[in-house]
């Protein structure tokens, strides 16, 4: 996990080029909020994922189910019991 | 009994048998939602004419021998996510001013195919971002949350004031609700009921699903709903669930994993003895009882949040923009830090997803259903933020509530909340039942078993029912 934190000028920097002009006042709570978003989701990079793709990966030949990303059925066969 | 205290089921039993006509039945309801809604406001909208210029319909349809099925005539609500033709879909927001949705969504226009009655729109926490509802007063304790995002459409059900109410599910929002207010809830598998015309939180997690007081109708609207929509890319082509081949009530060869970790972890005393209690009936129903370990419970929020907060932002990308000061201080912010999220986190979060999806099935090679509580804590006091719990720890209540909701979300897999029996505050607790992806036939059959030991099911939530007057 990363121990970085930004500043919140540097948050208004990287909003900004997102196309977000933040105003000051805004600074303190999205800096604190995002610092807490990215400690969460920082837990992610402890996983050694190897060949396994996103889950979104999707099949473009596929007529009717699915055929964007993600089909939760398709592992599991059908689950009629 | 007035005919607002029918369930669904019994509701449409009476219509077909000509004991019951959908005008009484409508105008009984409307006069539930008059007399309660100014001290629970689920509701956002209602529209008295144009329910009873549908119930008519059906009941002129019925009388001329031409029944629709089990909705014919039966009043409902919708979550104000979902577009009626000609209605604004408010959002519960500000940012909404002005909207006017131009066509039905997929699911209203199903429902009224079936000839149930719209009578309104029910709150949401603000764009569904959110597990409070703040605007909905808990229809068993009006100083408690209602629960979210699908607070609204919980607490009309709960109260009598629809038969049932369809409400969305990103991180639980049918099923925090629902439990909170002690009615049932189906968070349907991911792509069994289209999106179309539902305004996302979060494309890869929403879901759209039934608000009702017993299993029994929650299938029966569950029925209605499915069937594959090309206009939602997610949809599936699985259609109508067909009657399950055991005797209702029964149990025998059906296997309910018991988790031995994650989902009895910090949860209130009270909900943990009530879900065992309801466990040990499905035993006692013919259920085999096979311990289970939940799979990367480590990466489940990270996997949540890491899904939904950049989506979430990129859906509000125009509109946070533009007018950034109509949204709640509580929605705007989270959106705007989700603007600095970054792609590889994203890609990491469905990545995870992936290996998740894979256990998850790999746990379901051995049982049929997991139960489970649906939400460690009751419904808290309104404005209660974070809850302290047995081992010292800290949570926030939104984390709470989301927390055993969650992995359903991220597997698709079809997750149903029931009441089973209250707290010694006597506020209502849920178990969840959780199936493999298109497994709602098992989750209905344990849930539905489950109901019929209860003299109780389907109950009116007894505050709203002391507050009724005809």
């Amino acid at each position: 996990m990363t121990a970085v934190h930004l500043a919140p000028h540097e948050v208004a920097r990287w909003a900004l080029r997102a196309g977000l002009p933040l105003e000051g006042d805004r600074l303190d709570g999205v800096t604190a909020t995002a610092q807490h978003i990215h400690a969460v989701v920082s837990t992610l990079r402890e996983l050694d994922f190897g060949e396994v793709p996103p889950a979104f990966a999707y099949a473009a030949a596929s007529s009717g189910a699915a055929v964007s990303s993600y089909a939760p059925g398709e592992e599991a066969g059908h689950g009629a019991v | 009994m007035e005919p607002y205290e029918l369930t669904l089921a019994d509701a449409a039993a009476a219509i077909a048998a000509k004991d019951l006509s959908p005008v009484e039945l409508t105008e009984s309801v409307l006069r539930r939602v008059a007399a309660t809604d100014g001290d629970l406001r689920a509701y956002v909208r209602v529209d008295p004419d144009r329910a009873r210029v549908a119930a008519a319909r059906a009941a002129r349809e019925i009388a001329a021998g031409r029944p629709r099925g089990p909705l014919h005539g039966v009043p409902f609500a919708l979550k104000d996510l979902i577009d009626v033709k000609g209605w604004p879909t408010t959002a519960s927001s500000r940012v909404r001013a002005g909207h006017v949705a131009t066509e039905d969504s997929a699911v209203a226009a199903r429902l009224d195919a079936a000839g149930a009655v719209l009578l309104g729109k029910t709150h949401t926490h603000e764009f569904a971002y959110g597990l409070t509802t703040p605007q909905t007063r808990n229809a068993w304790d009006p100083g408690r949350i209602a629960g979210g995002s699908s607070g609204g459409s919980a607490v009309a059900v709960a109260a009598g004031q629809a038969a049932f109410t369809l409400g969305t599910d990103t991180g639980g929002s049918i099923r925090v609700p629902a439990a909170l207010n002690g009615v049932v809830g189906l968070k349907p598998t991911y792509g069994l009921v289209p999106r179309h015309g539902v305004t996302s939180l979060s494309w890869s997690l929403d879901h759209v699903g039934p608000l009702t007081r017993t299993v029994r109708d929650a299938r029966l609207v569950l029925d209605a709903l499915t069937g594959h929509d090309p206009r939602d890319p997610a949809s599936l082509t699985a259609g109508p669930l067909t009657q399950p081949p055991h005797a209702e009530g029964d149990l025998t060869g059906l296997r309910v994993g018991v988790p031995r970790t994650y989902y009895f972890d910090r949860v209130a005393p009270d909900v943990e003895s009530a879900v065992r209690d309801a466990i040990a009936r499905l035993r006692d129903l013919g259920a085999e009882l096979v311990d289970v370990e939940i799979p990367l419970t480590r990466y489940v929020q990270a996997v949540q949040w890491g899904l939904m907060v950049p989506e979430a932002s990129a859906y509000h990308e125009d509109t946070l923009r533009s007018e950034p000061g109509r949204y709640g201080e509580d929605v705007r912010v989270l959106l705007e830090a989700g603007e600095l999220f970054h792609a590889g986190d994203y890609l990491r979060a469905q990545r995870a997803r992936t290996l998740m999806r894979q256990q998850w099935a790999r746990l379901f090679e051995g049982v049929d259903v997991v139960a489970a509580p649906a939400v460690p804590l009751t419904a808290v006091p309104a404005g209660k933020q974070s809850v302290t719990w047995g081992d010292g720890s800290v949570e926030a209540v939104s984390d709470s509530y989301v927390r055993l909701s969650a992995p359903a979300n991220i597997t698709g897999a079809p997750a149903l909340t029931v009441p089973v029996g209250q707290d010694r505050a006597g506020l209502p607790i849920g178990m969840q039942l959780i199936g493999r992806p298109l497994g709602e036939r098992a989750v209905l059959r344990a849930g539905r078993a489950y109901e019929l030991t209860r003299a109780d099911a389907g109950r009116l939530a007894p505050a709203a029912a002391v507050e009724a007057t005809p």
